[in-house]
């Protein structure tokens, strides 16, 4: 019926985009230049530590380093930010993952072995790795419901809520803790093996840079797989959509019918989900639920996601951004870590880079704030 | 302001494709030739030449996405031009930023100028120019000036000089943003669209206002979608399509019809004549409906027709519309969704009613401008587009491209900024979402502002499509022939009541003016956010 109108069109008005205008837009502009950066990086490590005439997993392009140095150094971080990668899209921030974690590694080894709050459920499920996990998991969204409640009903800003519950579940984390002392788990290799196992140990594979292969770490492979979850989440659902929606501009969001307290729940939930498993995984790792493992976490975190390009004001980032931030950052600190940095100058360099991820960011926003300030100021 | 070398500046005089051109050259014309600027994906404007000559009043008009408002960003200098060049007396112009266009006597008002909000009028208009030093004395110098240049334009009632920037009104922001290039001898004055959201009464002020400017050898660029407007007021059309100057046609040689064809390349042949389909059944009901901005407001509206809100700016049509909306609250009163009593507290549950609400102000509560047109337009219907919460990718992009085709969207591709978008086609972006949620109750709140002729009459079709489905539209519009001509009922609002509903023959253009200004000196409802206390401010 529209015949009429668009026959007599000399130009439609969609256009067809050339491939690899479209491959970009598939990975994305901001995305490409991380990729770029962690070439630039990666090189000069490389070629920094040859200079240097480290050897064997001392070298970056080792087995050694790349499974068990850097691969496995990124996990937990990695995981946080992911979360934390929602939540900034959204327009908010989480900053009490870190403690959050620390919740979830204590529960997950208290069920495990059986003690302080695991106690009651020992007789029904004490051992059970399964259950071990899945608590830490869900004491973390529980975390986050509570985060989501004080932001939605008690309208409190997020980052001065979740300042808040970084400091309360800090506190909540040594309370659960039988008299505040960590929860040994050395003596369950079935939950260790979450850190410690490896995939395909066996594989015919040669050595690189002088060391043996060594297996992929289930650690990593949980990463990914979670990265992975998040993304499909993030680009193919209604709850994604939603989340980049309120975070573009929120009003508009909710006039288009998005249920922004039940959004922003969920949302808290899920990053407080991804912080209980990394508590888990702490807890895996380090062989012990102590209340202090997941404390400062959240900065590396944050750092990672901004660096990914989300966007401060929200409604603009990606998963896979944050991925690539993760292994840069993960790059940056193992490349230090090589070349004999010690963890006070690594602190330091953190701090600057989140900085400039966050400048850096802002730039770009206000060059496109400008133009689009320009283009809404007249119509 | 810098200007290049007199050596540099002399270029190939052009000469500009309109009939005038050989008129002697009269100083101080901005002569604009052979300007180029480009997009990704998009030539803005394609080789533009034209003069824009002091002591006239130049139209800019063309399609959504033409590119009038590009052209005026470059005049305004916030874009700089790919190739072209411009020039005043000889002298080339090349400006960095909008404050080197203003010192070389050149502003652009947008339709939404920047105003400090808690600061009162004179500093306003002073904004970045206040004197360093300032002493109680030269602020009441500078308020005594600021009061004698706005009386010398008879705007003293217009725009009491003690509100501060949030009180005003979008007339009487724009006049501030008038009298800040009238205080610094304006040369060239460009206005975008400034109309849209103004009063027949403050629309005549404007006109005034600009006659005089005119008259007084200010240039004057005028932009607008409202070609009976532009007849009215300007000397000269230049017409633009798809980023080229088409025409200069003296006004006074063209008529409403040859305008049309030349921005749209064809006739539109069709005349909208709407089909109306009303039944009995009542789909929406309010009754005696009290808020912060209404006073027992009883209306109704039944399957298969199009109901006309008319009034004032301020009436209160939008604050109805979101109170059934559930986005703002009502004190008392009963709202009736098919009969049944309902209580909505957030848009979700008023969507689940069946109640669609496509809001007037497309940047703060239409538009994630942020993202891209196809996830705007859908965002309304990922509910119905998903599977197990998975949104169906290609079932997505066929419907929304469906929308987009018909209403004419302008825009490389479905996955562009909408903040990338020309105004009007932002507009067309909200309505696509909710032309395509099919509820049973459409509420429109002015849908066709800023969008262009061809456009317009495609809504209307849809509007009365819609409505011949059995749908009960709310149909909110300042713009009064728009209403006659698609409305099959019409209420008219003032000060937060319904002061009249008018069916038929008895709906013309008198009765409805006559209603929406039926007891001016009625106080306003408590709350009313408005500050429109004279009915009209310009
Ligand atoms: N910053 C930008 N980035 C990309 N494209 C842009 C940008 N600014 C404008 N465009 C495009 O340039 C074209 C011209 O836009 P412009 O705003 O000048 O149109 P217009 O004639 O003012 O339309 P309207 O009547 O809708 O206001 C449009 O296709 C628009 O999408
Ligand atoms: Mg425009």
């Amino acid at each position: 019926m529209s015949d009429n109108v668009t026959i007599t069109r000399t130009k439609s008005p969609v256009k067809r985009d050339g491939a690899l205008r479209r491959l970009i837009g598939f990975i994305g502009a901001d995305n490409l230049s991380l990729m770029f950066a962690l070439v630039v990086l990666v090189l000069l490590v490389t070629v920094v530590s040859g200079w240097f005439g480290l050897s064997g997993g001392n070298r970056f392009f080792s087995w050694q380093n790349l499974w068990n140095s850097l691969a496995q150094a990124i996990v937990i971080v990695g995981l946080l930010a992911v979360g934390e990668t929602v939540v900034i899209i959204a327009g908010a921030l989480d900053i009490s993952i870190g403690s959050v974690a620390s919740v979830g590694s204590v529960v997950a080894a208290s069920v495990l072995v059986g003690v302080g709050v695991g106690t009651r459920l020992a007789s029904l499920l004490a051992g059970s790795v399964f259950f071990a996990v899945a608590a830490g998991i869900i004491a973390g969204a529980l975390c986050g419901l509570i985060n989501g409640l004080i932001v939605t009903q008690l309208r409190v800003n997020p980052t001065i809520a979740t300042l808040g519950t970084l400091a309360a579940f800090a506190g909540f984390a040594f309370l659960l803790a039988p008299e505040g002392k960590p929860v040994g788990v050395l003596t369950q290799p079935a939950f260790t093996w979450l850190a410690q196992g490896r995939f395909l140990a066996d594989a015919p594979i040669p050595p690189l840079g002088g060391t043996k292969w060594t297996g992929i770490p289930v650690l990593t492979v949980i990463f990914v797989i979670v990265a992975l979850l998040i993304h499909i989440l993030m680009t193919y659902t209604d709850f994604g959509r939603a989340i980049y929606a309120i975070g573009g501009n929120a009003t508009a969001a909710r006039l288009a019918g998005i249920n922004l307290s039940r959004v922003r729940i969920l949302m808290y939930m899920l990053s407080g989900g991804i912080a209980g498993l990394a508590g888990v995984l702490l807890t895996a790792r380090t062989t012990s639920g102590n209340p202090i493992n997941g404390t400062g976490l959240e900065l590396q975190a944050i750092t990672a996601v901004f660096l990914g390009g989300a966007a401060t004001a929200g409604g603009k980032g990606t998963i896979f951004g944050t991925f690539l931030a993760v292994i840069l950052v993960g790059v940056l600190n193992n490349g230090m870590n090589l070349l004999g940095f010690n963890t006070f100058v690594q602190r330091v360099a953190l701090g600057f880079l989140l900085i400039a991820a966050v400048a850096i960011s802002q730039g770009r926003q206000a060059r496109a704030e400008h133009v689009r300030t320009r283009i809404a100021a007249q119509d | 302001m810098t200007m290049t070398s007199p050596a540099a500046a002399p270029r190939n005089p052009v000469s500009p494709p309109d009939a005038a051109a050989s008129l002697p050259e009269l100083r101080g014309t901005l002569k604009i030739r052979n300007v180029s600027k480009a997009f990704p994906n998009v030539q803005a404007l394609a080789d533009i030449s034209l003069d824009i000559r002091p002591g006239e009043i130049l139209a800019f008009i063309g399609e959504n996405g033409a590119g009038k408002s590009t052209l005026l960003k470059i005049i305004n200098g916030d874009y700089q031009p790919d190739t072209g060049t411009l020039s005043i007396d000889e002298q080339a112009l090349s400006f960095s930023s909008p404050r080197d266009a203003h010192a070389a006597g050149i502003r652009v008002i947008y339709q939404e100028p920047e105003i400090v909000p808690g600061v009162d009028v004179a500093e306003n208009i002073w904004i970045g120019e206040l004197p360093k030093r300032m002493f109680l004395f030269s602020r009441l110098r500078l308020n005594e000036q600021v009061r004698r240049s706005l009386a010398e334009y008879g705007f003293e009632n217009a725009l009491p000089m003690n509100l501060l920037g949030d009180q005003l009104s979008s007339a009487q922001r724009q006049l501030v943003e008038i009298m800040r290039a009238l205080k610094s001898g304006v040369q060239v004055l460009a206005l975008d669209e400034p109309t849209s959201s103004l009063t027949d009464e403050e629309v005549d002020r404007l006109f005034t206002l600009v006659r005089r400017l005119r008259d007084e050898g200010v240039a004057i660029i005028y932009v607008s979608h409202r070609i009976r407007e532009i007849l009215r007021l300007c000397d000269r059309i230049a017409i633009l399509r798809d980023g080229s100057l088409v025409a200069v046609k003296q006004a006074s040689e063209v008529t409403e019809a040859e305008i049309v064809r030349l921005m749209v390349g064809r006739d539109l042949s069709e005349v909208f004549q709407r089909r109306p389909a009303g039944t009995d059944h009542e789909v929406l009901r309010v009754t005696d409906l009290h808020s912060n901005w209404h006073r027992g407001v009883s209306f109704h509206i039944n399957a298969g027709e199009v109901v006309g809100f008319a009034g004032l700016v301020g009436a209160g049509r939008t604050e109805l519309a979101k109170v059934i909306f559930g986005e703002l609250t009502k004190t008392s009163g009963r709202v009736l969704v098919d009969g049944q009593e309902v209580s909505i507290h957030r848009p979700d549950e008023a969507i689940a009613k069946g109640i669609g609400f496509a809001p007037e102000d497309r940047k703060r509560e239409g538009l994630v401008l942020v993202r891209s047109v196809l996830e705007n337009a859908s965002l309304a219907i990922l509910r119905r587009l998903s599977r197990f919460h998975f949104v169906r990718g290609r079932l997505e992009r066929s419907t929304v491209a469906g929308f987009v085709e018909r209403l004419r969207v302008r825009t490389p591709s479905l996955d562009q900024e909408v903040g990338k978008l020309s105004g009007g086609n932002q507009q067309k972006v909200v309505l696509a979402r909710w032309l395509a949620v099919k509820p049973k109750i459409l509420i429109l709140d002015e849908p066709t502002r800023g969008i262009d002729v061809g456009a317009k009459a495609e809504i209307y079709h849809f509007i009365d499509d819609l409505a011949n489905q059995g749908l009960g539209i709310m149909f909110i519009s300042s713009e009064l022939p728009e209403i006659l001509r698609l409305s099959d009922r019409i209420y008219v609002m003032q000060n937060g009541r319904i002061t009249g509903e008018l069916t038929g023959a008895s709906a013309t253009e008198e009765a409805v003016l006559g209603l929406a200004m039926a007891d001016q000196l009625s106080a306003l409802p408590t709350g009313a956010a408005t500050p429109n206390r004279e009915g009209s401010i310009l």
